[in-house]
């Protein structure tokens, strides 16, 4: 019974846990004009224009950025979002390596 | 990613306090309505289809678990995961809502195209941003011909007045500029 016990405390610990959120990255493409990303997040996400012109350079300088954190659900409702506006967005664990 | 230069002379400007509005010539309203017209009919059908269980299609499940064989649409329903079982099952339940999503950016597009009297385009700020999802579609759509993954700015810059990208090249650009001055419009009404 411990280990029912044990995967159980696993399960509650998943459900309620927020060590893990899964995230939101949008990726650099070559298409995408740089002020059209800065302005979906703002738009999308209801970013400040500072915020959203911050995500946007670390997308284009390093490659891609972390524009959102929160439950599986709200990550693939946001990445959902994302691609309607043709940014290259995906999901993940956010534990996971980028 | 790629940036314009801010120095637009025409394009969309402000209009009143929701109206944004852009004076094409017939040849650009004719160019603009071609390119709609084809994102319409890449979206409106995929040529791998196959018969979709009517009773899943009624709740918004698609048969596409795989994505797109056609590098376009592929481009414009892309992964949302990057483990294929993840993605394949993301993609069965949202992949017909993203198509039906861009679909109506085209849809809205070609409307005010068609409303379009003596080329004046009028859109309130939902009419752009459905101008700007399509034409960024658009946009995206051009880039996989123009191999842009591939090829520089550069390289495109100096294609040969005979290459058959040449045109293509320029469209994709006025398009940019296009939506540059879309977007300067409607960020200046912040400040």
């Amino acid at each position: 019974m411990v280990k029912l016990d044990e995967k159980i405390d696993e399960a509650i610990k998943e459900l309620f846990s927020n060590e893990s959120p899964w995230v939101t990255i949008v990726w650099d493409d070559p298409v995408n004009l740089m002020s059209y990303v800065t302005y979906v997040l703002m738009e999308l996400f209801g970013y400040t224009r500072e915020k959203a012109h911050g995500l946007m350079m670390q997308v284009h300088t390093e490659g891609k950025a972390i524009v959102s954190t929160g439950s599986r659900e709200e990550m693939e409702h946001d990445v959902a979002r994302l691609h309607e506006y043709g940014l290259w967005a995906t999901l993940q664990r956010g534990d996971q390596a980028l | 990613m790629s940036s314009m230069d801010n120095d637009i002379e025409h394009g969309f400007y402000r209009h009143g306090d929701n109206a944004y509005v852009a004076q094409v010539s017939e040849s650009e309203k004719e160019v603009l309505s071609n390119l709609v017209l084809q994102i319409l009919e890449l979206l409106g059908e995929r040529s791998d289809n196959h018969v979709d269980d009517p009773l899943a299609a009624m709740v918004g499940i698609t048969s596409h678990d795989t994505p797109p064989e056609d590098e376009v649409l592929l481009r414009l329903l892309p992964n949302a995961y990057a483990d294929q079982v993840d993605a394949s099952e993301f993609r069965r339940y949202t992949e017909s809502t993203l198509r039906r999503k861009k679909f109506e950016h085209a849809m809205a597009m070609r409307l005010s195209l068609e409303n379009a009297l003596d080329g004046i385009i009028e859109v309130d700020h939902d009419g752009a941003n459905d101008w700007l999802g399509a034409m960024n579609d658009i946009r995206l759509a051009l880039g996989v011909r123009l191999k842009v993954e591939q090829t520089s700015y550069e390289e495109l810059e100096l294609l040969a007045p005979d290459d058959p990208m040449r045109p293509v090249y320029a469209v994709y650009n006025w398009l940019g500029w296009m939506q540059s001055s879309l977007m300067e419009a409607l960020m200046n009404e912040d400040i």
